[in-house]
């Protein structure tokens, strides 16, 4: 889980930066003011929200991206194939 | 007059019978012959991106809610126009002879041919010309689709903002339930239990917490979430999502099932049969115009332009040898994904659109049966019932939110008090709308995936001459990025179209000027799929007999209802509409009509080749 490349690492801030920008927006903007932006506009929070459910896509793709063991294991079991 | 119930058991009984007799014992024992023993595409051509083997159960979410766009409801909805009985009629017809037959044979067809696209797999059985025919053919409809989907999403959350609060949330609880399963060793129903708690609690912190951005604004978010979602892996973000969101689906589909049998002597308001010819607007003329007043709109042959997912979709067959073919473990696996999946998607069209739009048809009467404050509940949603007596006076969308909450709130008050039925209506209507956004933006990724592979399949000449330029051409963030950028520039500006006959005019977003011919090319690819999915049964699984005109005569009363439906829509539709609608729809419709005869005319010989 600890990341050993640039890429990784990375990955690893953009899943942090996401994070920290979901418990901002849900937990205190969207708990203490009830809505997330402004109704007919682009709002900083409503941008910010956008921006952290991207980087929540792409951040652990980078960080955790390679194929699971387990699904190695099974693909190895099944065909024979040694997988690289 | 028809009780909820009796609907209820009897497409229920349907869907059983054809499921166990049709789709068992015929297609997968007699047509196909599948075989657990058979390796399947997911195994041999594993990549880790896009072939990667799945869960059944993930599958079947993934299938089921990448088919079912807007289509299974916006269709019906609208088709109720004709009474209710048409519709029923045809998405039960249409979905257990030819819809759920198509989505099956695509996806075997494709497993055994690599996990190729159909219209790849068209090459085997009509030749080159047919496959890069074919493969343009769905690309550019899948760039419409993705135009369409960008902006019919982007409109929902604008509509209805706290949908757009639950999608956001959604992601992360998937890929977090992802990531417990494949990487920490969680077991799936550990992970999932973990996973529902969370959606729970998303549900009704979105249920007071709206999202607000501007329709630009979702365009701009949405197209650069289609090309990660396109791009990464599947076993990342399309299956846990796929799989936590069948679970959304399933409660949708489950709760029109239990609304029906709490309120099982209520009987429909609606009319079973209004006509045979509706208004030419259901079919795509201009609202106001001459073309969108007269009653052009012929139950046959254009119904299949009208009701598309819920009965039959040419959309599926890409999906079917797309996405799905490609994550298939088990050949067993197919008829509960592809057959059981599209059964599934005509339960919706049929028990959560149709019969909560028949019952609720007239506010007044069913009120005036009920005793419910069903005009009140509506004022609070904006619907004065004394302006808008029928439910047919809603737009399609609106139909769909409104039978669908009003069948519940008066099933739920029933339970736990007529006190209730305003609170249960509001809520109810607004889960309509998440399901009905949840549909259409699964359906939006796996669009932009599956153009992605149509792109890599059409240019598949380049890799013998120059290997590096395959490569670069198509890099799966290149391929990611081309379709959805175009669908994005369709759905982003506004243009304003004069219409002369009214004087009037009319601002649109530029795709539509051309979507009204997807309904149409849509279901024209189906017809080619099926009968591209009935040429390899006859042709190359070499089955004869009843059981091969079982599959072959459904595929030529949809060709022949198709061709015929478009002929009709460039007669009755095309001349009333404006210049711009003409160049773009109509002459869409008029290359497919061409198209189509080209590929019938490949069809006829493979079919002689075959002999």
């Amino acid at each position: 889980m600890f990341p050993t490349s640039g890429k990784e690492a990375l990955g690893l801030f953009l899943t942090v930066l996401a994070l920290a920008i979901f418990v901002y927006e849900i937990l205190y903007v969207g708990l203490f003011i009830g809505t997330i932006g402004v109704k007919g506009s682009v709002a900083t929070d409503a941008v910010l929200i956008s921006f952290g459910w991207l980087l929540i896509l792409i951040g652990p793709a980078l960080w955790l991206g390679e194929v699971p063991t387990n699904v190695k294991k099974l693909i190895e079991a099944k065909t024979g194939r040694k997988l690289s | 007059m028809m009780y909820v119930i009796v609907i209820l058991l009897v497409v229920l009984a349907i869907y059983g019978l054809a499921y166990v007799f049709y789709g068992k014992k015929i297609l997968e024992q007699k047509v196909v012959k599948a075989s657990p023993e058979r390796l399947t595409p997911a195994y041999e051509r594993f990549d880790g991106i896009d072939y990667v083997p799945a869960n059944k159960y993930v599958l079947f979410g993934h299938h089921f809610a990448s088919i079912a766009g807007a289509g299974p409801i916006v269709g019906p909805a609208t088709a109720m126009v004709w009474g209710w009985g048409l519709p029923l009629i045809w998405v039960l017809f249409g979905n257990i002879f030819i819809g759920a037959v198509h989505d099956y044979l695509a996806i075997m067809a494709s497993v055994r041919h690599g996990g190729l696209s159909i219209m790849s797999i068209s090459e085997g059985v009509m030749g080159r010309k047919a496959k890069y025919i074919f493969l343009a053919y769905v690309w550019f409809a899948l760039v419409l689709v993705l135009a369409a989907f960008l902006s019919v999403a982007s409109s929902t959350f604008v509509a209805v903002p706290t949908a757009a609060t639950i999608s956001v949330l959604f992601m992360p609880i998937a890929l977090l339930f992802g990531m417990l399963v494949y990487r920490t060793g969680v077991s799936v129903k550990t992970g999932t239990l973990i996973a529902l708690v969370l959606l729970v609690l998303a549900f009704f912190y979105s249920l007071n917490t709206p999202l607000y951005l501007t329709y630009e604004a979702w365009v701009v978010v949405l197209t650069l979430y289609s090309i990660l979602a396109a791009a990464l892996p599947v076993w990342y973000l399309l299956q846990p999502r796929d799989y936590i969101n069948a679970y959304m689906l399933w409660t949708f589909v489950a709760l029109a099932i239990l609304g029906a049998l709490i309120i099982p002597e209520l009987m429909f308001t609606g009319p079973i049969y209004t006509g045979f010819a509706a208004p030419g607007t259901v079919i795509g003329a201009l609202p106001g115009t001459s073309a969108g007043k007269a009653l052009t709109a012929y139950f046959w042959p254009t119904v299949p332009l009208v009701i598309a997912c819920g009965a039959l979709s040419g959309f599926h067959s890409v999906v079917g040898s797309g996405t799905t073919s490609k994550q298939l473990a088990n050949e067993l696996d197919a008829l509960l994904v592809g057959y059981g999946g599209m059964l599934t998607e005509g339960a919706v069209s049929s028990l959560a659109v149709i019969t909560p739009i028949a019952l609720a048809w007239s506010f007044a009467s069913l009120q005036a049966a009920t005793g419910a404050p069903i005009a009140s509940a509506l004022l609070k949603v904006g619907i004065n019932a004394t302006k808008t007596p029928v439910i047919t006076g809603l737009a399609a969308a609106e139909r769909f939110y409104t039978g669908y909450g009003i069948e519940q709130a008066l099933a739920w008050s029933r339970v736990f008090g007529a006190t209730y039925f305003e609170t249960f209506f509001v809520t109810f209507r607004t889960f309509a709308a998440w399901a009905l956004s949840g549909f259409v933006l699964t359906t939006l990724d796996t669009s932009n995936r599956l153009a992605r592979f149509a792109w890599r399949e059409f240019f598949d000449w380049v890799k013998p001459r120059s290997e590096s330029a395959y490569k670069a051409l198509t890099n799966r963030w290149v391929a990611s990025i081309v379709a959805v950028v175009i669908g994005a520039l369709m759905a982003y500006p506004k243009i304003t179209v004069y219409i002369p006959e009214t004087g009037q005019t009319l601002t649109v977003y530029a795709y539509s000027v051309v979507w009204p011919a997807f309904a149409g090319t849509n279901q024209l690819l189906a017809a080619l799929a099926l009968l591209t999915g009935a040429l390899w049964v006859y042709a190359i699984l070499k089955v004869r007999g009843g059981i091969s005109w079982l599959i072959m005569v459904p595929a030529m009363f949809l060709w022949v209802t198709v061709t015929a439906g478009l002929i009709w829509w460039m007669i009755a539709v095309v001349p009333g509409l404006p210049t711009l609608y003409q160049i773009g729809a109509g002459s869409i419709v008029a290359v497919s009509i061409v198209l189509d005869f080209l590929l019938i005319g490949l069809f006829v010989a493979g079919l002689r080749r075959a002999k």
